[in-house]
């Protein structure tokens, strides 16, 4: 979709929607939105809706990050201790590496 | 039809290329065929045995023909990894310096030459199975006063690379990697970018860490298909009793003495267990000797006797015990046999025969054979053990062969230690007379215990095709040393004496004369073919597919959930040698169903089948470690190993590149493509001088299309 051919309205509507999917544990739909909608927020010269698109843009991008710290912290955690955590890490792992710890 | 004739050409093309790719894989690596890889197995707390990596380990071919050889391979090599490829006699020398170092090493490629056999060659450890071991044993790997003084012990350890076993009959091989080794890599010091021969072995393990997390892994997955990781090690042991049991009222319940022996044996290497002096002629023995009782008994004079023996061969002793661990574990709760269940108080005696033959090449030129009896008593004797001590005595002193009592607590390995710690209580007051007979005493004189050159020279063993006519009937021992087809120094006569001074002095009223015919025949079915005339008379008449001609079967005890050759075998020739033979035909014998019996329709000597009804019968050697719920595999009480599982295993050989080429191909691959940014560029910075009247027609045009299609056709 060419975000050029779209009226300030719709670009809100679907800046905001986007957001709002975003919050159903879809950190990567906020990711998208970020950088879908940066333009229209930061660099377009000012218009109507531009404050609002700004605001969610922001908000998305923040809870983007909020979930990448949240995750790499796991991740790493995980990566870390699956073998010390041994039957609760195997059973946290959907496959198991074979041949090995 | 002009495209037609394209789309064939094409097709030829494509075909012909397609079968010189597979000639030209052929022309890269040439299969090393007959080699056995060692593989995973584990135990409560630790992986043992060997893994490659996942596609395989790669490595220079390394000839090792001197211990230098392999510390320069450690040391000072450059183009590593490599595959060291050694025989049997440096084997043990190097094994440590390449463990210890395994940096530059991708695997061991092991081979046999029967030429330049070690004097000694066991992977076992110094006290095999040192922590199964019952109350009293003294044996500790750290001491030097221990019974397998030839073991490594590595068997029992985590190796970080993969090792093939290539055997003596597969020599070939080994010269074809000599060969490539001698054309290409014999410049050991300037190997770096120069085409070298190598070895890709391949034996990766699914297994890891030790027996819960395997087993754990097997069970678990739910997502995706489960894979299992890991099996259990076990099979059948065999049991056999000279009267029927289940015909015994409780009020004259007979006594019983329980004759035991081993029928597995093991290697480091998949399939190789040839086992001749670890369990063959201790198994042969018991066989030998409860097929001449039962020829001197007729089953009719059951009645005549209060007594009754109990022959049992147990599977997976050399993992911890399986079998007798899990059949004393069934009796201690009342649950074997499965038919008329035996309790403590019946046993009068335990004999183990154990490890026999190992000492048969040091008396070669004559016909003694000195054996020991394993006591495991302070100084005073229970009465039973004295007596049979006394007579069998007598009966082996008369055959110009001594026993020798040795009362100590200290044991040699034998099932006896599985009795003796789950029946702790009742073996430490003597109520359960045990005694173990072998060939050795402070250590084994079996110089390879347990490993892949335990084969049948190493009993001195010389076939003699001694004739069994179709109706099964062998020669008599005294005939064949009368008319010169043996002499008294053969170990078959030393065996045949063995069985029959054990079966005089199990039943003093009947002289057994075993037939040392029968002797020869076992012992080349067991340690040369199996294809032999025995075991095929003792084959299911239903069975058509004939063995492996001139292959022994393999001893490894192997996992639970397919059941091996071994036990197999030697039930059947339990039954053919000791059971009733019946002269009705299959369906008769079919639905035959004498209670305490069971009935084998087996091919029989002339192959026209013979209905043999026989009191043998299987029972599972499985660790009650498996069976129990709730099982703490790190408690040490019951066997856990389990055997890792494995995709395939294969070794090959061939020339890598020196690397010139990859170089090559790389620099001139970055160069291409730094160009082809560049003039992309370019095209674009001046497309509009380049394409000044293109640059006017519109992309989708009426024009467009057709040379867009032609050329998607093409």
């Amino acid at each position: 979709m060419d975000l050029n051919k779209l009226p300030n309205d719709k670009k809100l509507e679907l800046c905001r929607s986007y957001f709002i999917g975003g919050c159903f544990f879809l950190p990567f739909v906020w990711a998208v939105n970020v950088v879908w909608f940066f333009k229209e927020a930061f660099v377009k010269p000012a218009f109507d809706e531009q404050k609002q698109i700004k605001k969610y843009v922001l908000l998305s991008g923040l809870g983007a990050i909020v979930w990448i710290i949240i995750l790499a912290a796991w991740v790493t955690a995980f990566q870390l201790n699956r073998v010390a955590w041994g039957a609760v890490g195997d059973s946290l792992s959907f496959i198991v590496p074979l041949g090995r710890a | 039809m002009k495209y037609r004739s394209n789309i064939f050409t094409i097709t030829f093309i494509t075909v012909i290329h397609a079968l010189h790719c597979e000639r030209l894989h052929n022309q890269i690596y040439s299969s090393i065929d007959g080699s056995a890889a060692c593989f995973r197995r584990l135990n409560g707390t630790h992986q043992m045995g060997c893994s490659s990596s996942d596609n395989g380990s790669v490595g220079v071919v390394h000839m090792i023909k001197e211990i230098s050889d392999a510390q320069w391979l450690i040391s000072n090599s450059s183009a590593g990894p490599y595959v060291a490829v050694v025989s049997t006699s440096l084997f043990n020398n190097i094994i440590d310096l390449l463990i210890a170092e395994p940096n530059h090493v991708a695997g061991v490629l092991l081979y046999d030459n029967s030429t330049t056999r070690p004097t000694a060659f066991s992977h076992e450890s110094k006290c095999p199975n040192e922590y199964s071991a019952g109350p009293g044993s003294t044996c500790s790997s750290q001491d030097s006063n221990v019974w397998n003084s030839k073991g490594t012990g590595l068997l029992r350890r985590d190796i970080p690379f993969p090792i093939f076993f290539v055997p003596d009959s597969k020599v070939d091989e080994i010269d074809k990697i000599e060969k490539c080794y001698n054309r290409y890599n014999l410049d050991k010091n300037n190997q770096i970018g120069k085409p070298l021969c190598s070895l890709q072995l391949s034996s990766f393990m699914y297994a890891a860490v030790n027996t819960a997390v395997c087993l754990r892994r097997s069970a678990s997955s739910a997502f995706l298909t489960p894979t299992k990781v890991c099996d259990p090690l076990g099979d059948y042991n065999v049991y056999y009793s000279l009267f029927p049991r289940s015909q015994e009222n409780n009020g004259e319940k007979k006594t019983v003495t329980l004759v035991t022996a081993r029928i597995d044996s093991a290697s480091m290497f998949d399939g190789v267990a040839p086992g001749a002096a670890s369990s063959v002629v201790g198994m042969v023995t018991l066989i030998v000797t409860a097929s001449t009782l039962a020829q001197m008994i007729p089953l009719a004079d059951a009645k005549l006797y209060d007594h009754n023996i109990l022959w049992t061969l147990f599977n997976g002793e050399s993992f911890d015990y399986i079998g007798s661990q899990r059949t004393a574990y069934d009796i201690s709760r009342g649950q074997w046999p499965p038919l008329s269940p035996l309790s403590l108080s019946d046993i009068k005696l335990h004999l183990e025969i154990g490890q026999l033959g190992g000492s048969l090449p040091l008396y070669k030129e004559n016909s003694s054979w000195p054996l020991y009896a394993f006591a495991p008593y302070g100084s005073v004797l229970p009465t039973e053990i004295t007596e049979f001590l006394a007579e069998m005595s007598q009966a082996v002193s008369s055959k110009n062969m001594s026993l020798e009592p040795v009362i100590t607590t200290n044991l040699p390995p034998s099932s006896l230690h599985s009795f003796r710690r789950i029946f702790k209580n009742i073996t430490d007051n003597a109520s359960l007379p045990e005694l173990l007979l072998v060939d050795h005493r402070e250590t084994f004189t079996n110089m390879y215990y347990e490993s892949a050159l335990d084969l049948y020279e190493n009993i001195d063993f010389v076939y003699r095709n001694i004739s069994i006519g179709t109706d099964g009937k062998f020669i008599p021992t005294t005939e064949l040393l009368a008319n010169g087809n043996m002499t008294e120094s053969d170990p078959q006569v030393k065996i045949s004496r063995i069985a029959s001074a054990l079966a005089q002095t199990l039943y003093q009223q009947v002289t057994g004369k075993p037939y040392v015919g029968s002797i020869d025949e076992m012992l080349y079915c067991l340690l040369r073919s199996q294809g032999c005339r025995l075991l095929s008379a003792a084959d299911y008449m239903s069975n058509t597919d004939d063995a492996t001609v001139g292959k022994p079967a393999p001893l490894y005890v192997g996992v639970a959930t397919w059941s091996s050759t071994p036990a197999v075998y030697a039930g059947h020739l339990l039954a053919l040698l000791t059971g009733t033979h019946l002269d009705i035909n299959r369906t008769a014998c079919d639905a035959l169903n004498v209670p305490g019996f069971s009935n084998y329709y087996l091919r029989g000597w002339n192959h026209s089948g013979v209905c043999v009804q026989t009191t043998m019968n299987f029972s599972q050697a499985v660790s009650p470690a498996f069976i129990k719920t709730d099982y703490d595999f790190t408690s040490n009480e019951f066997s856990t190993w389990t055997e890792s599982v494995w995709q395939g295993m294969w070794v090959r050989v061939f020339v890598t590149a020196g690397g010139g080429g990859a170089r090559l191909a790389c620099i001139t691959g970055a160069v291409a493509t730094v160009l082809a940014a560049l003039i992309t560029y370019w095209l674009q910075a001046n497309a509009n001088i380049i394409f000044p009247a293109l640059s006017t027609v519109p992309l989708v045009g009426d024009a467009a299309p057709a040379p867009i299609l032609r050329s998607v056709n093409c």
